[in-house]
């Protein structure tokens, strides 16, 4: 079974909780000086509050929703907020939208990543959010499903660069655009030493397939500042992952195959015994003159 | 929320398959009162849509009787009656640019053409008449709604099946009697390839079709039907020099074929040359066959473009995405203000002066024309000539002057300088 690393935890694979940390990261300047901070699926909170652990943390109220009310109140405790609303809340409904939108002060902050693609319908929250533009900054992410083109069992809508387009063309005039694209790296150190390296980053927007797609509105939407996060890739997990991944599908093909030579065999026996072949028959397997 | 959307008929077309699915979505995911408004005196049944079901349909004298917070019209002749209708604000849905449907000296032309100067905003399916909207009205909203797919209806494949077998099995689709989808050309280019090939053409007009070179002539299909046909094509191919969205290769990329395209306007929406597709030159018969041979023969090139177009289209959103935008785009509209009329006229007023000057100059040509045709008729009329013309009738005669025909050709040039 695909591992859809849907939610965020502390051994969410290197990769995708580096995309994750970079999101948070990039809106971390105007989360720690907002009066209001609102995470619209907020899942562990892990990712935002080492993007803030940064800067002092966040100490103004936090609006933590989700639609598991204990993972939000774990949140609240993973990002140490005293002053946090914590909520479940449905955000394809107009009900739990309004509810968010009860706690969206002026001026407020609004994250939400990952978020839109899970909902039965976007409608309500986005039209919500772009209504609240004047007062309220909002800072959300979709991913480049149409690029890979894997049916994500958890993703309700398919985005992509045109799908995104289409999205833009709802939200206001002075929107920002970033495009998130995915970095591989190396680095060199002594033996035995943990350190914190600050690599630089040769990044080109142009021409290169974004893993996921930013907009912000809302009048602190440019502020937003462009950054490159790494993290260490754990090689002996992830070549675990690979290779149990290669023996599963082998095994599967295998036992394909001696299904498909036993699935004949028997057909075989019942087309002697003139019996109707059992199952899935092909049509062409079917003994000639049966009514299908 | 109360929603028109007019319409001519509801005739099968493609153009009409997306107002009623927009419509049906409406209705059924978004609680909107959707009406469709038959702007023309119907003389023929309507294609039975199973999707009309909870849509209301009347025509255009009883909708002006009712109010609507957003009236949309939806193909360029329909706006005509658009500002008739009682609405809150009026949108048009762009589903091409349909001046290009007719040739430089159509009337009708000039009219597709100056509808796109109204102030009302703009939906529109495609990211190039997007694009190109915002450089005609930048002063118009103009929301994007691309098309979804019926994933029900064009199910992407679960796995592609590799087909190392001859012949090529192509597909033609399209109306042969629209000039622009330049079906008879595409029937041609098939005809030139030298490796086996297996042609099917499905058009709801199969009467010019009766002596065409190919193996097969069907439709007109449900939507179904044409998704099984498609299940069993290699490679879709469509010659069109004026498309919208271009929807019908993204059906076939569904179902597991490829395609072989012009660069027509909305390819560049999905088809990605030598990813998940081919794009041939504009009138170029030899090339294309020359594409669809490389095809036949190379049956692991062509699984490679299939894999690619299936993956292309497992990424296409379904109607119900659609229809959210469509939704969110209705709603913006009727919450924002109404477009300024001021910028829309005085950009109307510029094309329709371009437009006069350009009749002006088509009436100047005519009458040019004209005044030699009448000098032609009058000299054809003097007894010589009409003596002469009578004897060009007698074979005997011709076979006996013929050394003398470089003569007569020097005096009649000169007769009609």
């Amino acid at each position: 079974m695909p591992d859809w690393q849907e939610r965020i935890t502390h051994e969410t694979e290197p990769a995708i909780r580096a995309e994750h940390d970079a999101r948070y990261r990039v809106a971390a300047p105007l989360i720690a000086s907002a009066e209001v901070w609102c995470d619209l699926g907020c899942g562990t909170g892990i990712a935002a509050a080492a993007a803030l652990r940064p800067l002092g943390g966040f100490s103004r109220r936090a609006v933590l929703v989700d639609l598991d009310e204990g993972l939000a109140r774990g949140a609240a405790a993973e990002l140490g907020v005293q002053d946090a609303v914590v909520f479940a809340a449905d955000l394809s409904t107009d009900d739990g939208v309004a509810r968010v939108s009860e706690h969206l002060a002026d001026g407020a902050v609004v994250t939400c990543f990952e978020v839109v693609e899970h909902l039965a319908t976007f409608v309500p929250l986005v039209e919500r959010l772009v209504e609240r533009a004047d007062t309220v900054t909002t800072i959300l992410s979709v991913p480049n499903d149409a690029f890979w083109a894997i049916q994500n069992p958890h993703h309700l809508a398919m985005w992509g660069e045109g799908a995104f387009a289409e999205l833009e063309s709802q939200l206001p005039a002075t929107r920002v655009i970033l495009h998130q694209v995915q970095l591989q790296g190396s680095a060199i150190l002594p033996v035995g030493d943990d350190l914190t390296l600050s690599p630089e980053a040769g990044v080109h927007a142009r021409g290169a397939v974004p893993t996921h797609f930013l907009a912000a509105f809302g009048p602190r939407a440019a502020e937003l500042e462009p950054l490159a996060t790494v993290a260490q890739v754990d090689l002996d997990e992830q070549r675990r992952w690979v290779r149990q991944r290669e023996a599963d599908v082998a095994i599967l093909e295998t036992l394909l195959t001696e299904r498909e030579e036993w699935r004949r065999y028997i057909h075989e026996l019942e087309g002697r015994l003139g019996l109707p072949p059992s199952g899935a028959a092909a049509r062409d397997q079917l003994p000639a003159g049966t009514d299908t | 929320m109360r929603v028109c959307f007019l319409v001519n008929d509801l005739q099968l077309s493609g153009g009409i398959g997306v107002v009623v699915e927009h419509a049906r979505q409406l209705h059924q995911h978004h609680g909107f009162d959707v009406t469709l408004v038959l702007v023309r005196e119907q003389d023929m049944p309507n294609w039975r849509y199973e999707q009309l079901t909870g849509l209301h349909v009347v025509p255009l004298a009883e909708a002006q009787e009712q109010r609507y917070d957003v009236a949309v019209a939806t193909w360029w002749e329909t706006v005509f009656s658009l500002f008739s209708i009682p609405a809150q604000r009026r949108a048009i849905f762009v589903q091409s640019l349909e001046d290009r449907f007719y040739r430089p000296d159509e009337p009708d032309r000039l009219g597709a053409a100056l509808i796109l100067d109204l102030p009302v905003a703009f939906i529109t399916e495609a990211r190039w008449i997007q694009r190109t909207l915002a450089e005609l009205r930048p002063d118009a909203p103009c929301h994007l709604v691309r098309n979804g797919i019926d994933k029900s209806v064009f199910t992407p494949l679960e796995r592609l099946d590799v087909r190392l077998d001859p012949p090529l099995r192509v597909l033609i689709e399209g109306n042969p009697g629209v000039w622009f989808k330049h079906v008879p050309e595409a029937i041609a280019a098939t005809a030139l390839m030298t490796e086996p090939r297996d042609v099917t053409v499905v058009s709801g007009e199969r009467s010019e079709l009766a002596d065409a070179p190919v193996d097969r002539v069907v439709g007109p299909l449900t939507h179904r039907e044409m998704a099984d046909l498609y299940a069993g094509t290699d490679v879709l191919l469509k010659l069109s020099s004026v498309e919208g969205m271009f929807g019908p290769p993204l059906e076939a990329f569904h179902r597991g074929a490829t395609c072989v395209v012009t660069p027509v306007t909305g390819h560049e929406e999905y088809v990605v040359h030598d990813h998940n597709g081919l794009i041939c030159d504009w009138d170029d018969l030899r090339g294309t066959a020359r594409l669809l041979d490389l095809l036949a023969r190379d049956r692991r090139y062509l699984h490679y473009l299939r894999l690619n177009a299936l993956e292309t289209a497992r990424g296409w959103p379904s109607w119900e995405q659609a229809g959210q935008f469509m939704a969110m785009s209705l709603e913006r509209i009727a919450r924002e203000p109404a477009p300024d009329p001021a910028p829309a006229a005085a950009r109307l007023l510029s094309d329709l002066r371009e437009g006069i000057e350009a009749q002006r100059l088509a009436l100047h040509d005519y009458r040019e024309l004209a005044g030699k045709a009448q000098r032609l008729e009058k000299i054809m009329g003097l007894p010589p000539l009409r003596q002469a013309r009578r004897l060009r009738r007698s074979r005997r005669l011709l076979r006996a002057l013929s050394p003398l025909r470089p003569l007569y050709r020097r005096a009649r040039g000169r007769l009609l300088e």
